[in-house]
């Protein structure tokens, strides 16, 4: 029981920080159905910023993540223009466009970073709390308190605010949405640079969590992509169940089949979406004809 | 003649290579045709057949890991090891084909890479495959005593087997096979209607890329004689992407060509590796924005500026050529469709449809919009499984059928918005209606090529005869898309007719049409319904249907209002009701017919 709670609070930690990175995936999807490949390496770049911003100034980490929000917001609007002649054509050449990209921010972080990576000291001093004979990593509760409330201002961006209704009516339609005015490539633009934000985020709470790589963009964009479709690709709430979804199907692997987590983790993926490609929240259209 | 001299050409110099090259460079020159073997594979399955399969890596590294294995710890001899990895890499590629039955496109992709992570995770922590040192001791391939440790001598192994690859790739690109494959990847729902067993051929797509994966395989591990993970991994996944993406990914030659150029490349730019990645990337993004069609589609690309500049001739339709009027059977029923009803969630778009039509009989279908006709069509021709009901073609239950075996119980279909396959030129359209083998008949790709050529050579003679019977001969060999709409209906029509159909349903066939263009079509449909055809056709067009039509069905909110011929249901008051709003009193005769006549004004 106890080891079966720990693995729920790993899951969970994870688990947030998975949804934040399909989140990310979805926002993007929603608005101008572009499935972004490259989302996973803006995740690592973003984790890259920060922690090198943390290691370097000493300032707060919350300073640091505002600085990595900045520097991949700025890159998601460079891919969003680049591939803007593609929204809304061809949905394999995007893919392959962005995975283009994907390899780009990757080559470019080695050459800027090298390849070997750093490790990044947890910013909370604290030692973990210890409730009834589990022991919670104070850094846990700080990561799953902080995915909650970027969870939360997002919804109240999406519902409340004028350019939030802009962004929900070009996910419903971008061609009625031009008729009644809404600038669209502005609003994919917008998008784009809240789905890096988002990645930044991720990537900025999950380096103390793991080692900075070049590399590690590729594994968490796949999991973070994985987690959008277990949830519905596209669909918000969808974002935050398949990510948690999945940091427990990750962490319950690990614990019981150590080193072949990853195999029986996307086994046990194919079979899901297998049985429900689309997901909880579904998406209409799997088979785009 | 040209094209053999080029064959013969190239034959000559490959053949001769290495007596120009280094030590090194023939190691190179061993890797880069690894690379297009793999490159053909990939190009087949998502090039070709439109499957985004990001596992062909793994294929290449189930077929050198097998080698691997069953040299080392089995024991067993080098070429009894390669048959089994064959097999094993087709079994691993019929393994990860099948999520493609239930996804397509990106949800496809991140399935693919994920089961590719899955087989790199496991032969990094498996005891049997080496973990993260990798296997070495793999024994040389043996040759009647020829030392294939040279690599100038497994040179021409590989391009022998090389040659073989890409032959067979090519065979099956330019023959029934191929053209199906793109018709499934441009419009699966047209390839369906056309008859093609959509799930089989995604399978096949993916037999063929485990196979090219696992003959890669092979001969890396025969070259090479060392397997260890990283030579499987994501970034030699996306160099071959990358390969693929910038030859050309629909072109096979371009795949090849790819491959060889990015192989060179690779090595030029060994010292500089991570400028070299940098380089890839942007070349893809780059190929994607500006040149989607790779190398291989540039000629075709700078051919169409030039046109454009040069500004084209409008086409012209050819005269139709009537079918030879065949004696009417007797009576008896083409289609009867029993108590139909089919719900979308709450939405009940057909209820309790019931109707009998005739053989030989041209039937309308005429229903406001939104009053369930094209559902009809939809359950018909087994786009949708009804909800309840049956229906029946020549008093056999079909209902539940899937469209492909529709189509080869002789169901022809057009649809509302035009279904062409853009990218495949009319004549390839056409072809593709005519050509009514099961995929299984794809045996005789490997084991008698000369009568699939053969078979190809006939298909094209009758594509001629319904080319010229259409009159589409101006046409025949552009790209739907460029032509005027009148023009792509007509093929559309004739790419159902080349399917010899028993029953054909016209989804709207005159929406869009000019006058002449629509007593055109009439003419059209009434000479196949001579030639022994049961046409069923939905239209807005009350002139057309007036004139045309033995027989009448209207539809109101998914139930049959009115049934009768043409004449009777216009003035039915129901029908009035369903059309005018009931608020209306109902006509006269005198003012039904007034009305009938100004729409065929």
């Amino acid at each position: 029981m106890q080891v079966f709670l720990q693995t729920l609070i790993g899951g969970v930690t994870f688990g947030a920080v998975y949804a934040l990175v399909a989140m990310g995936f979805s926002i993007v999807y929603r608005t101008m159905g572009l499935v972004n490949f490259a989302h996973g390496s803006v995740v690592m770049i973003g984790a890259y910023a920060a922690s090198t911003f943390y290691l370097a100034t000493q300032l707060p980490f919350a300073v640091a993540i505002v600085v990595a929000i900045a520097v991949t917001g700025l890159i998601g609007l460079v891919i969003e223009r680049f591939l803007r002649p593609l929204e809304n054509k061809d949905f394999t050449l995007m893919l392959i466009g962005t995975i283009g990209f994907g390899a780009v921010l990757e080559a470019g972080a080695v050459l800027v970073w090298g390849a070997t990576g750093h490790a990044v000291p947890s910013p909370v001093a604290t030692g973990p709390i210890d409730v009834a004979g589990i022991r919670i990593p104070t850094y846990s509760l700080l990561v799953i308190a902080v995915a909650a409330a970027a969870t939360g201002l997002l919804a109240l961006f999406l519902q409340r605010t004028k350019l939030g209704a802009a962004m929900q009516a070009v996910a419903m339609d971008h061609q009625a949405a031009t008729a009644v005015g809404i600038h669209v490539g502005r609003s994919n633009a917008m998008a784009f640079a809240i789905g890096a934000g988002l990645a930044a985020l991720a990537g900025s709470l999950i380096g103390p969590m793991l080692y900075v790589n070049p590399t590690m963009g590729g594994t968490l964009g796949i999991k973070g992509f994985a987690a959008a479709m277990l949830g519905g690709f596209g669909s918000m709430p969808g974002a935050i169940v398949g990510g948690l979804a999945f940091g427990l199907l990750d962490s319950f692997a690990a614990g019981n089949f150590q080193e072949y987590s990853e195999l029986v983790t996307f086994l046990v993926f194919a079979l899901i979406v297998m049985i429900r490609p689309t997901g909880v929240f579904g998406e209409a259209t799997v088979n785009r004809a | 003649m040209k094209r053999l001299v080029l064959i013969a050409a190239a034959a000559v110099a490959a053949w001769l290579l290495p007596y120009g090259l280094g030590g090194y460079a023939i190691h190179v020159a061993d890797v880069a045709i690894i690379f297009a073997i793999l490159a053909i594979g990939l190009g087949l399955t998502m090039g070709v057949a439109g499957q985004i399969n990001l596992a062909q890596v793994a294929f290449f590294g189930v077929g050198a890991y097998t080698v691997a294995i069953l040299t080392t710890e089995a024991g067993l001899g080098f070429w009894t090891a390669s048959v089994l990895a064959l097999l094993t890499a087709v079994v691993f590629g019929v393994l990860t084909g099948i999520p493609a039955l239930r996804m397509q496109s990106h949800y496809l992709g991140i399935v693919t890479l994920g089961l590719a992570l899955a087989f790199t995770n496991w032969v990094t922590n498996a005891h049997i495959a080496g973990r993260a040192e990798g296997i070495s001791d793999i024994p040389v391939p043996p040759m009647f005593g020829v030392d294939l440790s040279s690599g100038y001598l497994f040179y021409y192994v590989e391009l022998i087997v090389f040659a073989v690859a890409l032959a067979f790739a090519l065979l099956v690109t330019r023959s029934p096979l191929g053209r199906r494959l793109r018709a499934m990847r441009d419009d699966d729902l047209a390839a369906g209607a056309l008859g093609a067993e959509i799930p089989l051929l995604r399978m096949t797509a993916f037999v063929l890329s485990g196979l090219y994966g696992g003959l890669a395989g092979i001969l890396y591990a025969g070259l090479i004689r060392f397997v260890a993970p990283e030579s499987f991994n994501i970034a030699n996944m996306f160099l071959l992407l990358a390969m693929v993406i910038i030859g050309g990914r629909s072109s096979i030659l371009g795949c090849v060509v790819g491959a060889v150029a990015l192989s060179l490349v690779r090595e030029a730019l060994l010292d500089a590796s991570g400028y070299a990645q940098l380089g890839y990337g942007l070349v893809v993004v780059l190929v994607v924005v500006f040149a989607p069609q790779g190398l291989a589609g540039l000629p075709g690309q700078l051919q169409a500026l030039r046109r454009r500049r040069g500004g084209g001739s409008r086409a012209q339709l050819g005269p139709f050529r009537p079918y030879e009027a065949v004696p009417r059977a007797e009576e008896r029923v083409a289609l009867e469709v029993r108590e139909l009803t089919m719900r979308f969630k709450g939405l009940v778009a057909l209820d309790e449809v019931s109707l009998t039509v005739p053989a030989g009989q041209i039937r309308g279908i005429v229903g406001p919009n939104g009053s369930g006709k094209t559902t009809l069509f939809n359950v018909v021709s087994g786009f949708y499984t009804p909800s309840r009901g049956s229906v029946a073609l020549h008093g056999r239950e079909v209902s539940g059928l899937a469209p492909y075996q529709l189509a080869q119980r002789r169901v022809a279909r057009t649809f509302q918005n035009l279904r062409l396959f853009e990218d495949l030129s009319v004549r390839e359209n056409l072809l593709l209606g005519l050509d009514r083998t099961r995929t299984w008949w794809i045996w005789r790709y490997p084991s008698l090529p000369w009568k699939v050529l053969g078979y190809e050579r006939a298909l094209r003679a009758r594509a001629g005869e319904l080319i010229d019977r259409f009159g589409l001969a101006e046409v025949a060999d552009a790209e739907p898309r460029s032509l005027p709409y009148g023009i792509q209906r007509r093929i559309e029509l004739a790419r159902a007719m080349a399917m010899s159909p028993s029953l054909l349903l016209l989804d709207e066939p005159a929406a869009g049409l000019n006058g002449g263009e629509v007593r055109g079509l009439a003419e059209i449909v009434r000479s196949i319904r001579d030639a022994g055809v049961t046409v069923i056709i939905i239209e807005h067009n009350m002139g057309l249907v007036m004139s045309l039509c033995d027989q009448v069905t209207v539809l109101s909110s998914g139930r049959v209002i009115a049934d009768g011929p043409p004449a009777e249901v216009a003035v039915h008051p129901d029908v009035v009701a369903a059309y005018l709003g009931d608020s209306m009193a109902a006509p006269t005769e005198e003012s039904a017919e007034a009305a009938v006549e100004e729409a065929n004004r």
